[in-house]
């Protein structure tokens, strides 16, 4: 088993302490959006710092599993104070902010991002007594290429040595693509059938910050709000249609989800569609519109029959 | 003498039921997770996880049929279902953070309207109850005034002994029934000291102290601070063995449809949004302190329960790590 030396999250906790108690005491912001550590071991919550005393608080370990990109959305306005805001991001929460700033709902001179030297986080079901190793590490981490996040305002840690990882995600999209339609709708079938409608893949997307629904809509009903084989699948082709293009691989969905739906296979067969037919990646760069959001005369037309 | 039965003939006993026509459910491997599902035969009984959903889901179903209508010749014909056909049914394996719900649900569901559908199904349920001995750290039942050897709410109580054994406790005449209609399968042993019930970190809250502080304290700014992260999902309420809201839909067509009553959590946005609009929970933390306060005050002024078993699996399940049992530690402290 590799296991991920843990000084170097001791290193970014330090640095955002630093850097969190010295942007709230010049008053450079009115809030740093951070991590603070759970009461059980091996867990952690977003936090919302507003003095110095808080900063002390925050933390950065392989726990802080949260994109923080969501309490800047629409959706969670109002608990972060107005003013110039902080945030801790790591790689994969950076693509999020820039689409979120693409999108036009953040402005990136009201934020100070501090990202993270992140070596990655623990997997929804992995064992947080241990230290972070193959065995407990997050899928998404496993095939990370932003380590170390670029065009941030600064940069907390350094990275340690990291072990090759085995592509398991990657690897599960491509069983799955080897499938038969039919085997892949069983699949699907089954996942879909454990859905219990909680949406916490919506309410904890950055990108799910419609004021209304449309799968909350009931005058007239969009898309049956029960949790049946119907709405569930109507549900679910909603979410990973309306994310395609947008959708910046946090894989948050998946990890929030009570039922084990691998959700983000959805969202990275979208995002791979995108790249092949439209060379477009979603939140490398904030870009106000995706492919699927604009018209242009020469698009492509042949499939209109 | 400890009357006792083997892990095998437990399994056996499921089989027999199942065999009588009985429909039988407990913990049951389903996917990456244990669920409480349908048991085709005894050896599929998985009794080595908690199951990630609670037992409530037997009663009060995830989503169920309440009528459906069609409009035949220009009138619009009603029917409803058919609570008669529901089966005489045994939940095995349950823990006692699970087997104590439907006890506490029965207040509500048999107060001022009498939900059919939940008391029916109750009616027809015998719950074999069994001691825990594999908490984690979310677990707080013992905080809540239960126990992992907590007989409440099972009409049949099995304790874990050595040597995948069960020592039986019959605690109601349902249970009685059940032992009495499958004697065989029993046997008396001498008696052995149980498997050790996992320890708790949570230390024994005082209920009665946080019930007034809530009664004192509907508008705090501790709420801000336990809650304004909150995602606004369904999760902790959905895998709750005690939250018990639920919607109702009408789904179909003019001409034809079906009405149905599905889980709703107090954590939904819309959850008491009014017609016109007014939402009086209008932000997360409002929201939250509903959690708190339908568990530990309101279920407890209406009836003298807590509304709340200490499974942990909202703990667990939150996806920003909102520890109610660590909000109840603070209230306690207060």
């Amino acid at each position: 088993m590799t296991t991920i030396n843990q000084n170097c999250y001791d290193s970014v906790t330090e640095a955002i302490r630093r850097e969190a108690a010295k942007l709230l005491q010049e008053q450079t912001v009115a809030a740093v959006v951070g991590y603070v550590a759970g009461r059980r071991p091996g867990t952690a919550s977003p936090a919302v710092a507003k003095s110095a005393e808080d900063a002390e608080k925050l933390v950065f370990s392989p726990a802080c599993v949260n994109n923080l990109a969501l309490f800047l959305s629409k959706a969670k306005k109002g608990i972060v104070p107005k003013g110039k805001t902080a945030i801790v991001a790591k790689g994969c929460d950076l693509r999020a902010l820039a689409g979120l700033i693409g999108e036009s709902q953040l402005n990136r001179e009201d934020l100070v991002v501090i990202g993270v030297a992140c070596a990655g986080v623990f997997s929804a079901a992995g064992e947080r007594s241990l230290p972070l190793s193959d065995a407990n590490i997050a899928a998404k981490c496993r095939e990370c290429t932003i380590h170390t996040p670029e065009g941030v305002d600064v940069v907390a840690g350094t990275l340690p040595q990291l072990p090759d990882f085995d592509p398991v995600e990657a690897k599960e999209l491509a069983r799955l693509e080897a499938m038969t339609p039919q085997e892949r709708w069983a699949f699907w079938k089954e996942h879909f059938s454990r859905c219990i409608r909680c949406m916490a893949c919506r309410q904890i997307c950055p990108f799910c910050y419609c004021e209304q629904c449309l799968c909350d809509r009931n005058r007239p009903q969009a898309v049956e709000s029960s949790p049946r084989p119907a709405g569930n699948l109507a549900w679910h082709i909603v979410r990973a249609m309306h994310l395609a293009g947008r959708c910046a691989g946090c894989a948050e969905c998946e990890r929030s989800c009570p039922m084990d739906i691998p959700l983000n296979l959805l969202n990275r067969r979208m995002a791979q569609e995108l790249k092949e037919q439209y060379q477009y990646e979603a939140g490398t760069t904030p870009q106000e519109k995706g492919p699927l959001n604009q018209y242009r005369e020469d698009d492509d037309q042949s499939f209109i029959k | 003498m400890t009357f006792a039965i083997s892990q095998t003939n437990l399994r056996l006993l499921v089989d027999q039921l199942i065999q009588d026509g009985i429909f039988v459910v407990g913990p049951r491997r389903s996917g990456s997770m244990v669920l409480y599902e349908p048991l085709s035969k005894g050896e599929a009984l998985t009794l080595d996880a908690l199951p990630r959903r609670s037992a409530k889901e037997l009663f009060f179903p995830v989503c169920e049929d309440i009528l459906t209508y069609e409009r035949v010749e220009g009138k619009m014909a009603v029917r409803d279902v058919d609570r008669a056909h529901y089966p005489e049914t045994v939940l095995v394996g349950a823990p006692p953070c699970d087997a104590a719900s439907p006890a506490i649900l029965d207040s509500v569901f048999s107060w001022d309207y009498l939900d059919d559908f939940y008391l029916e199904r109750r009616k027809k349920t015998t719950i074999i109850g069994m001691g825990c001995t594999r908490g984690d750290d979310a677990c707080f039942c013992s905080a809540v005034g239960l126990a992992p050897d907590s007989v409440a709410g099972s009409d049949l109580f099995l304790t874990p002994l050595p040597g995948d054994e069960y020592a039986c406790q019959v605690i109601t005449e349902k249970g009685r029934s059940l032992t009495a209609d499958y004697p065989g399968l029993f046997h008396e042993q001498s008696p052995v000291d149980p498997l050790p019930a996992p320890k708790q970190e949570m230390k024994q809250l005082n209920l009665e102290r946080i019930k007034n502080w809530l009664d004192t304290h509907f508008d705090d700014p501790l709420w801000e601070k336990f809650a304004d992260i909150c995602a606004g999902c369904g999760a902790c309420a959905f895998v709750c063995p005690a939250c018990h809201c639920f919607d109702i839909n009408d789904e179909g067509s003019s001409e034809k449809g079906t009405r149905r009553k599905h889980w709703d959590a107090c954590g939904f946005g819309k959850f008491t949004n009014h017609a016109s609009g007014h939402n009086p929970r209008d932000v997360q933390n409002k929201r939250y302190r509903n959690r708190i306060m339908h568990k530990f005050k309101y279920y407890n002024d209406k009836f003298g329960k807590t509304l709340c078993t200490g499974c942990g699996r909202c703990v667990r399940a939150c996806p920003v790590g909102i520890d109610i049992a660590g909000i109840l530690a603070e209230i306690d402290a207060k």
